[in-house]
């Protein structure tokens, strides 16, 4: 494969461009890293710039230590696998019909789910219905109601409608596939990337997930992960907005301070070390052409 | 055929396929021949129903003056009483417009950020530094509006910021970021882009990669260099996705988040970061404000809902794939 | 743009609190316990196993259940503490504490009372002034003014001593649908809550003696500037820092006179010559205390991170003996700094001196609250009322006498050592936090000196308290109730105006607007609907001087 001199250029210009965006977003990030590591108090007076300063691994102490933190970890992870598996059969259930253009009534449906991502009751009446379907107070309270995304939904039935050919859902129907074979045998072996996208997307809803949990639990055994972090750093808000000079509060804003940056790398290494198992998924043209030809 | 055929054979815009039975087909044979696709939905539509329509009830109570112990039914109407209250506050304009200024900021700087960033790590070969970058640049979308504002708050501070020392040592004065008012929307807005570019690209990623690499071989023959390819290749390639997004992100740009604008609020750029969510919650503070919040809520949604559809039917006049 | 931002988008945002009010319910209306068979039958057997005085309360056990705000500092199972463990054997009352963080609280608290979905009772709950208002009109919460009269002796005789109590229990329909949060009004320090502390050991260095007026207070401010009082080669003093400005306006503006009826009304006092109504934050007066800070603001003697600083930045700048001035609790327990000394009442250019900084003693309106779905009203009023007695107190704030405290010959009590200096490691407030639940505030009772060992009550403090006494606040206005139709207009009016003085305060003082914009900004204010508000706030105080 022959380059020209542009295309080097253009290459260099791109791994350039890419490098210095790297170093953007990596600075942040590498302050959470130190940050995690040294005295609160010397970060939170700004002295933490490139390394850390006042050794301290006092954060990583109390979120280990933390038994109900603990907890809340398992159970976060018990939600995402449950909910992700349901959301990924629920959206290819939703996008794949919504992606076929012979079926009939696509547009209604579209419009009909499209709706509700814009009007709806509202807090309370979601809540009373929750409650009447029995669901308050249970696991399945932070699986079902989020059942699936419409947002989720559309993005997957335009991957459906761009990357998959239609000549290839022709030719297995003209084989005598049904539907449902089709889907099955042909349309998800090709769409691994959008796949692994929807597993991401809803795997870190999950694990971020904390507003579900505050409005529909009330057993601290079942609390997730997020809860219980907000517990800890929201407190430098509650402070200010309540005018109470009650100390306890004013002392354990040091702690929050100390716990908060460990705990952004605690709780979502998890998360970052699940995109790269699933970056293998991304690369799939190759499969395209090889059914084509 | 050229690049550009197949592409566009690809994206399905070669008029619909499926026609087994012919142009005259019954409805009826429609509906069955697809029964199972009909079964398949049906559990999805089943949430949607139970979970967010039968609940919808509760958009009346923006016309009425909520009484819990009378329940939505019992409590009295008074038509557009809250949204008048609304619209005659004193700051009305200011948050309308702090609203729609930073939802078309975000729009305009965050949109084709990410689209950017996919193109060119497509076409990164050493998987190892793409890996890096796709890590590291989605890594931000991680933290949490708590950590990222606290950061900003250090990074930016008029005394101890990182950035106002480096531009004393370039020999300038230090800004106020985050108490000029002037400052708040680039603030808000870049370190939106920063924290979600690689997270938004991952669609995209997985979009170029549903690309037949075969258009690129052609391509290549014809002599087209990289850049030429992205152009005539790669971004058609994704433009349905972008158009969905597009259609979807402006359907939601009244939808100024609340979290992270109260994190960052203060009395001295409040004139320029007051949005509609922080107002309506201040409101909502003495206790008790429900049909007040619901009618601002409704107004946003309303407003939200015709942008939508009015881009919605413009990407459809123009030929392309829209949301319906 | 993902998922994630875009669940995020809509359900964030409108927030927390906002979201909460974004609802509608009451499927149910109003069918809350209320049988009518037997309910006659009913009553004389609850009657009978009530005691009327004494312990235990009832006869017979009985259970309630209570909705309970929860701080981060407490623990997690009110039940196995010490104290409720103690109290429900004495009480024979078995009490569930469903337990609700502070930070979800208000939306729970919604919840639970527009989705008819609340226990007995609202215990710690912050329920606000508003809320009792309402939902006592519609019946929810229950009127307790004959139930207190009949089976509260210790607030009675409390709402004795102190009128003003009863003043801002009762709602505008007349009755009191709740039991507050008291600070005694003698203890001062836990008044004033936040003094504003000077840093003694710069002052001797720079050979000045504690001001007294105002200008001396800007002198040691334009000194402690200009020295390296803390000896480091670097100018990094800082005169004054804070919280926020506001915590320095409401110190100040007693120097001017204003602030007359102290911290519950913050933009509205009782003009002592007239004894009318007036609106401070457009009276002249004001307007000097405000060129006077951002005379203070120009010279760079107030920290510039001043309007955005947290909490614990400011903690952190102060255990790093960077302070020279400070309003905070007590430096002590929350920078461990112990140099500062209390300021009195600083006089200002006019004479004025007067501690405007006085909190309202009433912290709490709705600290306890009881339901219509609580079946044992009688009992529910006397389980709360012993704690508005002085053995009550004692139990709820220092425990068990040889378990959890010890007492002298002078009968002071302290906490045993197991807590103060815990074997385990544990903070004072951990091992606190296995016997009592009192960490955090807004609970329901009464706070005194004797058994409140706050840090209000060191010694630092109550010196500040000593020197505040003379000039302090003598009449405090407590706060006013308004009825629904009033509160919509406190809330959109008022709300707007208090946004109003806040920012163009903050502009004043940082400089971004001048002065000579004052008029404007005093048009702008009637523009708003000024009169309105001034109407409405008459009303509700008439009200309260009517009781």
């Amino acid at each position: 494969m022959l380059e020209t001199r542009s295309e080097r250029i253009t290459g260099i210009g791109i791994y350039v461009l890419l490098g210095v965006v790297t170093l953007i977003v990596l600075y942040p990030l590498f302050f959470v890293l130190i940050a995690s590591v040294s005295n609160p108090g010397s970060v939170i007076r700004g002295e933490v710039w490139l390394w850390p300063k006042g050794f301290s691994l006092i954060g990583y102490e109390r979120l280990f230590g933390n038994k109900e933190l603990l907890r809340g970890f398992m159970n976060t992870v018990m939600y995402t696998v449950a909910g992700t598996a349901l959301n990924v059969v629920m959206t290819v259930a939703g996008a794949y019909p919504l992606s076929r253009a012979d079926f009939k009534g696509r547009h209604f449906f579209t419009f009909l789910i499209v709706f509700t991502m814009f009007f709806g009751g509202g807090m309370i009446p979601t809540y009373l219905l929750i409650k009447s379907l029995g669901l308050l107070n249970t696991f399945w309270a932070m699986i079902i109601p989020s059942a699936v995304s419409v947002w989720n939904i559309l993005i997957m039935r335009t991957f459906f409608q761009s990357s998959i050919p239609k000549e290839v859902q022709e030719a297995a129907f003209m084989d005598g596939c049904s539907n449902i074979k089709i889907l099955l045998k042909v349309v998800l072996p090709l769409s691994g990337p959008v796949l692994a996208v929807m597993v991401l997307f809803y795997a870190v809803g999950h694990w971020n997930a904390y507003f579900s949990a505050l409005l529909y639990l009330s057993d601290r055994d079942l609390y997730p992960m997020q809860l219980f972090l907000r517990e800890i750093l929201v407190q430098n808000q509650m402070q200010e907005m309540v005018d109470i000079s009650d100390d306890t509060l004013a002392r354990s804003l040091m702690d929050a301070e100390a716990i908060k940056y460990a705990a952004v790398i605690v709780t979502n290494l998890p998360m970052l070390i699940l995109y790269p198992f699933l970056q293998k998924y991304f690369v799939k043209g190759v499969m395209v052409g090889a059914i084509k030809g | 055929m050229d690049s550009q055929t197949a592409v566009n054979k690809m994206a399905g815009k070669g008029g619909s396929m499926y026609k087994k039975n012919g142009r005259g087909s019954s409805r009826a044979a429609a509906w069955l021949r697809n029964w199972q696709l009909y079964l398949l939905i049906a559990p999805v539509l089943g949430y949607f129903i139970v979970f967010h329509y039968i609940p919808m009830y509760g958009v009346q109570i923006a016309f009425k003056d909520y009484i819990a112990s009378k329940g939505i039914t019992g409590s009295p109407w008074v038509g557009l009483k809250h949204i008048e209250r609304f619209f005659d506050s004193f700051y009305f304009a200011r948050i309308l417009w702090n609203t729609l200024g930073i939802g078309v900021y975000e729009l305009i700087a965050g949109f084709p950020v990410p689209i950017v960033l996919a193109l060119l790590l497509h076409e990164v070969r050493s998987s190892k530094f793409r890996r890096f970058v796709q890590t590291v640049t989605y890594a931000p979308h991680f933290l949490s509006t708590v950590v990222v504002v606290g950061m900003l708050m250090m990074f930016l501070s008029p005394v101890s910021g990182l950035v106002n020392a480096v531009i004393v040592w370039l020999g300038g004065q230090p800004v106020a970021f985050l108490t000029e008012p002037s400052w708040f929307k680039s603030i808000y807005v870049w370190s939106g882009v920063w924290q979600s570019m690689g997270w938004s690209s991952i669609i995209y990623l997985a979009a170029l990669s549903g690309i037949d690499p075969q258009l690129h071989e052609a391509a290549k023959v014809d002599g087209a260099g990289r850049l030429k390819r992205m152009w005539h290749i790669n971004l058609p390639g994704i433009a349905p996705t972008i158009v969905v997004l597009l259609i979807l992100n402006i359907g939601s740009i009244l939808g100024v988040g609340f979290e992270k604008v109260f994190l960052m609020q203060n009395s001295l750029n409040m004139e320029a970061s007051d949005v509609i969510a922080t107002n309506v919650y201040r409101s909502g503070i003495l206790g008790a404000q429900y049909s007040y919040s619901a009618a601002v809520g409704l107004f946003n949604a309303v407003v939200n809902f015709v942008l939508l559809l009015t881009v919605n039917r413009i990407a459809r006049k123009m030929g392309g794939s829209s949301l319906w | 743009m993902g998922k994630q931002k875009r669940l995020r988008k809509m359900r964030g945002k409108w927030g927390p609190l906002t979201l909460s009010l974004v609802m509608a319910a009451g499927l149910l209306s109003g069918c809350s316990g209320s049988a009518s068979e037997g309910e006659a039958e009913n009553k004389t057997d609850k009657l009978a196993n009530l005691n009327e005085t004494g312990m235990p309360i009832v006869k017979e056990p009985i259970e309630l259940t209570f909705f309970t705000g929860k701080s981060p500092t407490n623990g997690s199972k009110f039940e196995d503490t010490l104290i409720w463990k103690t109290y429900s054997q004495m009480s024979n009352i078995q009490v569930k504490f469903n337990l609700v963080p502070f930070e979800t609280l208000t939306e729970k608290r919604n919840l639970a009372l527009a989705g008819d979905d609340y226990p007995d009772v609202f215990y710690s709950a912050r329920v606000g002034s508003a809320e009792l208002a309402r939902y006592g009109q519609q019946g929810v919460f229950i009127p307790l003014n004959d139930l207190i009269d009949k089976y509260a002796p210790n607030f009675k005789k409390l709402m004795e001593k102190y009128p003003d109590i009863r003043k801002g229990l009762t709602m505008p329909d007349g009755n009191i649908y709740s039991l507050p949060s008291f600070y005694d009004p003698d203890l001062l320090s836990m008044l004033i809550g936040t003094p504003l502390w000077i840093n003694q050991d710069w002052l001797k260095k720079l050979g000045m003696e504690e001001p007294q007026t105002t200008e001396e207070f800007y002198k040691y401010l334009q000194a402690v500037k200009a020295t390296d009082l803390n000896g480091n080669g670097k100018h990094d003093e800082i005169p004054y820092s804070a919280g926020g400005v506001t915590s320095l306006i409401d110190h100040m503006k007693g120097a001017w006179g204003l602030g007359t009826s102290g911290l519950g009304h913050k933009l509205v006092d009782v003009d002592p010559g007239t004894g009318k109504l007036r609106f401070i934050k457009t009276m002249p007066q004001y307007k000097e205390v405000l060129q006077f800070i951002s005379k203070l603001y120009k010279e760079g003697l107030i920290d510039p991170e001043i309007f955005t600083i947290e909490g614990s930045a400011l903690n952190a700048k102060g255990q790093a003996g960077l302070l020279g001035s400070t309003v905070v609790p007590n430096p002590e327990t929350v920078m461990g700094r112990k140099e500062f000394t209390g300021l009195g009442a600083l006089k200002g250019p006019h004479g004025d001196q007067l501690y405007a900084h006085v909190k309202v003693p009433m912290v709490h309106v709705g600290a306890f609250a009881i339901t219509n779905k609580d079946t044992y009203p009688e009992a529910t009023i006397r389980w709360m009322d012993y704690f508005y007695s002085d053995e009550g107190a004692k139990l709820y704030f220092m425990g068990k006498e040889g378990e959890t405290y010890t007492s002298d010959a002078s009968g002071n009590l302290k906490y045993v050592d197991e807590i103060t200096n815990n074997p385990d490691g544990l903070t004072q407030d951990q091992a606190l936090a296995k016997y009592f639940t009192w960490l955090g505030g807004s609970y329901p009772g009464f706070v005194t000196e004797k058994y409140f060992k706050g840090s209000e009550t060191l010694p630092n403090s109550m010196a500040a308290a000593e020197k505040a006494k003379p000039y302090a606040v003598k009449n405090i206005l407590y706060n006013f109730n308004y009825t629904p139709e009033e509160t919509e207009v406190m809330s959109s009016i008022g709300k707007d105006i208090e946004d109003y003085t806040a920012e163009m305060e903050a502009k004043f003082i940082n400089g971004s607007a001048s002065f000579d914009q004052w008029d404007g900004y005093v048009n702008n204010l009637k523009k708003m609907g000024l009169d309105q508000y001034m109407s409405v706030y008459q009303a509700a105080y008439d009200r309260y001087q009517a009781e």
